[in-house]
């Protein structure tokens, strides 16, 4: 019963928010809109910093790569936005495994400031690059269509990004509970248990890089539509910082944690919106006092009090439990091993 | 000729980020711990400057002391109420601290003073004429003090009680608190220089960049450059790190083109990360993995 | 027959000082080989040399007749060398299950976009290694603690937990450093028959470093005892015992205390 239950709540969940539209204004299905595309984005930093452990600045950069790449498509090439989607991704994706190789031999702070130089390096070429990204000028992102139709309104693009979202949070899920999931968590905890148990660590963060730079490309496709026009000022430090801000306040190194961080900082600017000296001090003080009091975010904070599961990275943990029988018998060892490993 | 002008320029410029370099080493090497808040500390020493001198109308140079003393105030309780707690902690935790107060510093000035852009004399508005290169007075002294204060750091790590404490403290903290050094003491010192340093450099930089609160934002990329450049664990490294940078941008934006000045910190920080990530004096062993 | 191990005037240098110098040792399926010495001797760079962690400057490695000299640490781990560490390694926020299935991270193929796409727990990949992780985990005598967080063991489990992960791969060759250490004398008697039992079960050839003489003693079948990086000593247990240039290296007489 309680575990038809558990795989009861994601649908439930699903249904609930589908309903959504019928009971919101504009102003805020434009909110859930925009939350949702941060949670996508969350997820992706959440992969990398919290489950693989690499601290990289660049996440807001790869976010501006997949807008770009999704507005650009759509608006100056006429690309269905559903083409446009997965390009956006790729790009992010390349791209990251790019920044992925100075976390081969770099530790921590360094690797930050590289990435950091990286990610202003982007934000300035999508400034100066006025013959493709039209500059400061920005982009205006079209209403995509679908078989025809147009869909348009914030209303109606809800439709396209809640189930890309719900997609996003189940295939971070999916990956989390396998070998590659747990090779991150590994590289994070103990490079060198890694590789003595057989994992090749550049090529585990090279996959960390890239699975993060995917999720914020195409977040930040989803942005573009939630917003509708994008400019490069918008994809800096700031939104470098809020990124990190959603993934730690939420909680590191639980999805959970992900989407209560965006939820919270996304609707936050949004309510202080033209105070922008109450914002940033607000801002401020909640970061530090989160970061002192609450290091491990909401979701952490909830896990330490048993109030939430931490999911555990071995798929069917509970089946086995319950004793469901192999039915194998498996020996201990083996002497002769197949070679080419 | 050109490019002597440029040369001279670039000191100027670099006198500057190697102020805020050597703030970021000092604390670096103290504590371990990267501080994202330090842009924030040299805009507070423009602050507090124009405050003294504009507003309350104050003398020069009684302004430049506030400023110096209000930053070393400031970094001293910095230290205390939001870095003691979390030093130790994973690097992640401890960089967000220093993004919150740096947000909350520009937030609270921003409310104090609005966004409106301020301006600030310069020390001296006379020039030199040397070698048919014409180099203003202020541009001098911006040198002299970077490299004053650079040899009074050197010294007092070499021959001061206080300097052999702050090194034990950064080699081995367990250690040094076994042998009776006061670490905390030291950690609030580190601070209180380091900040210091870095109003002292705002408070000389306003007459140029002009006082508005996001006027640290700028520097602080250029201040990492400088230290990486240099080697983020040496002193040394953070001067010349900061004078390299400054001459390198403007003779890049002299010959090559005016686009690149924006850009040079960061290619800088890349370039120097992928072909000798310690930078031109620091060590090997504090980057590898 | 190919020695599992085949080690040949290994040598490892760090700047000037020679750690490791022209070291040679075989090892046989089923064997336990003991490696002693007094501190500094170099016995820790040459663990981590065999295992991949340090490079060496000269010499070869042949792992059950192949080349593993230039081979990194992960391949090696691939081809069959496990170990174990001196200071425990472990991730004491993870399940011990999740600490195990780290060492069958090599061994689990699985098609990426099958990892995404497959909802069917039975079917997938994770499925057969979790039996494999529990089975060892239950040849250990700690299979109900699969679940447990495993910071939160009593030490000499967290050892055990150590040993499940490095054991779940079906290792040729596993190293044991210093694996007595911290253990209470029933303890190191209860490992003492495990090794024995391992060895005899599986065939696994077995390389331990280890202070504590009465195990060596007791299970090891070959000791090679180094001293300044060098091997001074050859030969069964006794044999090693009593010779003279062994008692001298240890400073004093051939009463070598535990640690």
């Amino acid at each position: 019963m309680k575990r038809l239950l558990r795989h009861l709540i994601l649908p439930a969940a699903f249904l609930a928010l589908c309903a959504v539209p019928w009971l919101s204004n504009d102003y805020i299905q434009y909110i859930f809109n925009l939350v949702l595309a941060y949670v996508v984005v969350a997820i992706g930093l959440n992969l990398l910093l919290g489950f693989a452990g690499q601290f990289a600045f660049a996440h807001a950069a790869f976010m501006g790569i997949g807008a770009y790449t999704a507005a650009l498509l759509s608006s100056r090439f006429g690309v269905s936005f559903f083409l446009a989607l997965p390009a956006s991704g790729l790009l992010a994706m390349i791209l990251g495994m790019l920044v992925a190789l100075p976390s081969f031999r770099l530790k921590t702070v360094y690797l930050a400031m590289v990435t950091m130089a990286f990610a202003e390096l982007v934000q300035w070429v999508l400034i100066q690059w006025k013959t493709v990204t039209l500059g400061t000028d920005g982009v205006s992102m079209p209403w995509p269509s679908i078989w025809g139709h147009t869909l348009q309104g914030d209303k109606e693009i809800y439709y396209v990004i809640l189930p890309i979202a719900f997609l996003a949070y189940l295939f971070a899920r999916q990956l989390l509970q396998s070998r590659i999931g747990r090779a991150f968590v590994a590289v994070r905890d103990n490079e060198i248990v890694a590789r003595s148990c057989g994992m090749n660590v550049a090529l585990v963060k090279a996959t960390a890089f890239g699975v993060s730079a995917f999720y914020a490309g195409i977040g930040g496709a989803l942005f573009a539509l939630a917003l509708r026009f994008i400019v490069p000022d918008g994809f800096g430090m700031f939104q470098l910082i809020l990124h990190f801000s959603i993934v730690l306040i939420g909680g590191l190194g639980s999805l959970g944690g992900s989407v209560i961080g965006a939820v919270v900082l996304t609707t936050l600017p949004e309510v202080l919106r033209g105070f922008q000296a109450l914002q940033e001090i607000i801002y401020g003080v909640s970061l530090v006092i989160f970061m002192l009091f609450m290091p491990r975010g909401i979701a952490g904070f909830l896990q330490a009090h048993g109030w939430y599961p931490r999911e555990i990275l071995v798929r069917g943990w509970r089946e086995a439990r319950a004793g469901a029988g192999y039915g194998l018998a498996t020996p201990l060892f083996r002497t002769e091993r197949e070679d080419g490993n | 000729m050109y490019a002597l002008t440029l040369i001279c320029a670039g000191l100027a410029n670099g006198a500057l980020y190697a102020l805020l370099a050597l703030g970021l080493v000092l604390i670096y090497k103290t504590q371990d711990v990267v501080d994202f808040a330090h842009g924030e500390l040299f805009m507070a020493g423009a602050y507090i400057g124009f405050t003294v001198y504009q507003l309350l109308g104050w003398s020069y140079p009684l302004a430049f002391v506030f400023s110096i003393a209000g930053g070393a105030l400031l970094g001293i309780l910095l230290e205390l109420i939001v870095i003691r707690p979390v030093v130790g902690h994973p690097h992640v935790t401890i960089a967000m601290v220093t993004v919150g107060v740096s947000y909350t510093m520009k937030g609270v000035v921003r409310l104090c003073f609005d966004s409106d852009i301020h301006t600030m004399p310069p020390v001296s508005n006379s020039s030199v004429s040397w070698g048919g290169v014409v180099i203003a007075t202020q541009s001098l002294i911006n040198i002299s003090v970077a490299i004053l204060l650079t040899v009074l750091i050197l010294a007092l790590f070499q021959w001061t009680r206080a300097g052999l404490r702050m090194k034990a403290t950064q080699q081995n903290p367990r250690g040094a608190r076994v042998v009776g050094i006061d670490t905390g003491k030291i950690y609030a010192l580190t601070w209180g220089l380091a900040a210091a340093i870095g109003a002292a450099a705002g408070f000389l930089a306003a007459p140029v960049t002009l006082v508005y609160p996001d006027m640290g934002a700028q520097f602080i990329l250029k201040a990492f450059a400088a230290a990486v450049l240099g080697g983020f664990d040496s002193v040394l490294g953070a001067i010349v790190g900061g004078f390299l940078l400054g001459v390198a941008e403007l003779l890049a934006g002299g010959y090559i083109s005016t686009r690149l000045i924006d850009v040079a910190s960061y290619l800088i920080i890349i370039i120097v990360m992928i072909i000798r990530p310690q930078g031109l004096f620091g060590r090997s062993a504090v980057v590898r993995v | 027959m190919n020695p599992v191990l085949r080690v040949s005037d290994l040598t490892v240098r760090f700047g000037g000082l020679t750690a490791v110098d022209r070291v040679r040792l075989d090892i046989d399926a089923g064997q336990i080989h003991g490696l002693i010495g007094p501190n500094g001797a170099g016995k820790t760079t040459f663990f981590n040399a065999v295992s991949g962690l340090v490079p060496a400057h000269a010499g070869s490695l042949a792992l059950a007749g192949k080349t593993i000299t230039t081979a990194p640490a992960h391949v090696r781990a691939r081809l069959g060398i496990r170990r174990t560490f001196q200071a425990l390694q472990l991730s004491p926020h993870l399940t011990v299950l999740e600490n195990v299935m780290f060492g069958l991270h090599s061994e689990i193929r699985e098609n990426p976009l099958r990892t995404i796409l497959n909802f069917s727990v039975r079917k997938s990949a994770d499925w057969l290694a979790q039996a494999r992780a529990r089975q060892t985990l239950e040849n250990l005598g700690i299979g109900d603690l699969a679940l447990e967080p495993a910071g939160r063991l009593p030490f000499a489990q967290q050892r055990q937990v150590e040993l499940a992960r490095a054991l779940v791969a079906a290792p040729k060759l596993l190293m044991l450093d210093e694996p007595a250490a911290g253990l209470s004398p029933a303890e190191i008697e209860q490992l003492d028959r495990m090794l024995v039992r391992l060895c005899k079960e599986s065939g696994v050839a077995i390389l331990l470093v280890e202070h504590v003489i009465s195990l060596v003693m007791n299970v090891c079948e070959r000791v090679t005892v180094l001293d300044r990086g060098s091997v001074i000593a050859h030969g069964s247990p006794t044999q090693v015992a009593a010779d003279p240039s062994v008692r001298q290296a240890y400073l004093g007489d051939g009463n070598v205390a535990a640690d």
